[in-house]
């Protein structure tokens, strides 16, 4: 089988993890809306405020449901050391990198379409609906790069015997970049700011090949003992 | 002739050894049963053999080649202490999911006579976690064999079964040794290890007291060095 062909053999077997356990996608689901709830009793939003708020919040959501669902994610692969069964086969380590950072990639943004749609109805800020194929490079570039270095570090992280909880220490200080240009560049488009947000999203767009580079060369280490 | 052969392994965690100068070679077709107490070293030798675990010193070959330039893990089913198989996937999904790895071209034939040939195939459809400690090794086993390696490296298979789960495992092994393949084990179990191996490995603080062939070694003498650790013999 070809490369990408071994990645979505990874991916389907994922998917149907989640199927099977509801381990990751669903609890991601359930501390977004957890969070949007806590966002909304604690900041009081007004029509005035909320779009001046909300790529902020999102970006928080994101972080946070994200982290949860992709250590989930590893550790299903490190139980039992499941993994051992791409290891010891004709599949390369690329190909699984790709192939578990594209179902991380997958879970990421169909938590983030159910937390920007519960955002609109709790925040009452449907603009928000409105503007997203504005905001859809932004937020696709934002979580390439989020899926792209969560898998590396949710591998990395859960060799440990306190993986999960290490995870957000070693991933955001990394991730920085990626939550700094999807917060600003969706803040311009939300709320209408003079300045480039393409060149916010272009930085993203480098940062996401930098990740990628650098998580392809080193994941095949990762794997090893 | 040799399929793998490991020259002055030595592996250091920190500052502690756990393996030291191993030199060792495998025949292509061979047993070997490493024994050894807990701690001796085995499941880090294990793991070296297998690719899985690089030494701090030494090398390892396969085929005459560097294990980075060798196909050592595509030809190699190893099965440590834990299963690696996906406790949320059923019987059926697990078996499945290694064929599409290996680019099987008839998938559902080969999964459903592996899954008939180990007795699984009333199972197919079950959850993973809903298996009892010895078919889920089984289980392991059986996608391990699907995929036909040339070498298979057993870390205590027999430990958490019962006897009659124990001699499943046992002539299951037995079987794969027909069929040409070179086998590693280790094991505590002393009458089981010697049923099987060609050659019988003693692995004592990370160093190899002995590797000789099966009709040269005593399982007394197997038994008196277990008792010499201290630790209960089986």
């Amino acid at each position: 089988m070809s490369f990408i062909g071994n990645a979505m053999a990874i991916l389907r077997k994922d998917l149907l993890l989640e199927l099977r356990g509801r381990e990751s996608l669903s609890l991601m689901l359930f501390l977004s809306l957890l969070l949007l709830v806590i966002f909304n009793f604690a900041l009081n939003p007004d029509k005035d405020n909320v779009s001046s708020m909300a790529s902020g919040i999102l970006w928080v959501i994101f972080a946070f449901s994200g982290i949860l669902g992709m250590g989930r994610m590893s550790v299903a692969e490190r139980d039992e050391d499941a993994y051992l069964s791409v290891i010891f086969s004709p599949v390369s380590a690329e190909s699984f990198y790709l192939g578990k950072a594209l179902g991380n990639l997958l879970f990421l943004m169909i938590m983030e379409c159910f937390t920007l749609f519960f955002f609109a109805i709790l925040f009452d800020f449907e603009k928000i609906i409105g503007l997203l194929p504005q905001l859809l490079p932004a937020l696709f570039l934002g979580t390439l790069g989020f899926s792209l270095v969560g898998t590396l570090f949710s591998f990395l992280s859960t060799a440990s015997r306190y993986g999960e909880i290490l995870l957000p220490f070693l991933y955001l200080p990394v991730v920085v970049p990626v939550i700094l240009g999807g917060v600003t560049s969706m803040d311009m488009i939300l709320n209408e700011k003079s300045g480039d947000a393409g060149k916010w999203i272009q930085l993203l767009a480098v940062f996401d090949m930098l990740y990628l580079a650098i998580s392809l060369l080193v994941f095949r280490y990762l794997i090893e003992e | 002739m040799n399929i793998i052969k490991l020259k002055g392994i030595s592996k250091h965690y920190h500052a502690k050894t756990a393996l030291n100068g191993i030199d060792m070679d495998i025949g292509a077709g061979a047993c070997i049963t490493v024994f050894g107490p807990n701690g001796a070293g085995k499941t880090t030798l294990l793991k070296i053999i297998s690719g899985i675990m690089a030494p701090t010193e030494g090398k390892a070959l396969y085929n005459s080649k560097a294990y980075s330039e060798s196909d050592i893990k595509k030809e190699t089913f190893y099965l440590g202490h834990k299963t690696s198989l996906y406790n949320a996937l059923t019987v059926m999904e697990n078996m499945d999911f290694v064929c599409r790895l290996f680019s099987f071209k008839h998938r559902e034939k080969s999964v459903e006579s592996t899954l008939r040939e180990h007795g699984l195939w009333e199972r197919r459809n079950d959850p993973v976690n809903d298996l009892s400690q010895g078919m889920k090794k089984r289980l392991a086993l059986a996608k391990g064999f699907i995929t036909d390696p040339k070498v298979v490296i057993l870390d205590e298979p027999f430990t958490g079964l019962d006897i009659r789960w124990r001699s499943s495992i046992l002539s299951k092994i037995k079987e794969i040794k027909r069929q040409g393949k070179s086998v590693i084990v280790s094991t505590h179990l002393v009458e089981e290890g010697c049923e099987l191996a060609d050659h019988v490995a003693f692995l004592r603080n990370g160093k190899l007291l002995f590797i000789n062939k099966r009709e040269e070694v005593d399982t007394k003498e197997i038994y008196r060095l277990f008792d010499s650790t201290g630790e209960a013999r089986i």
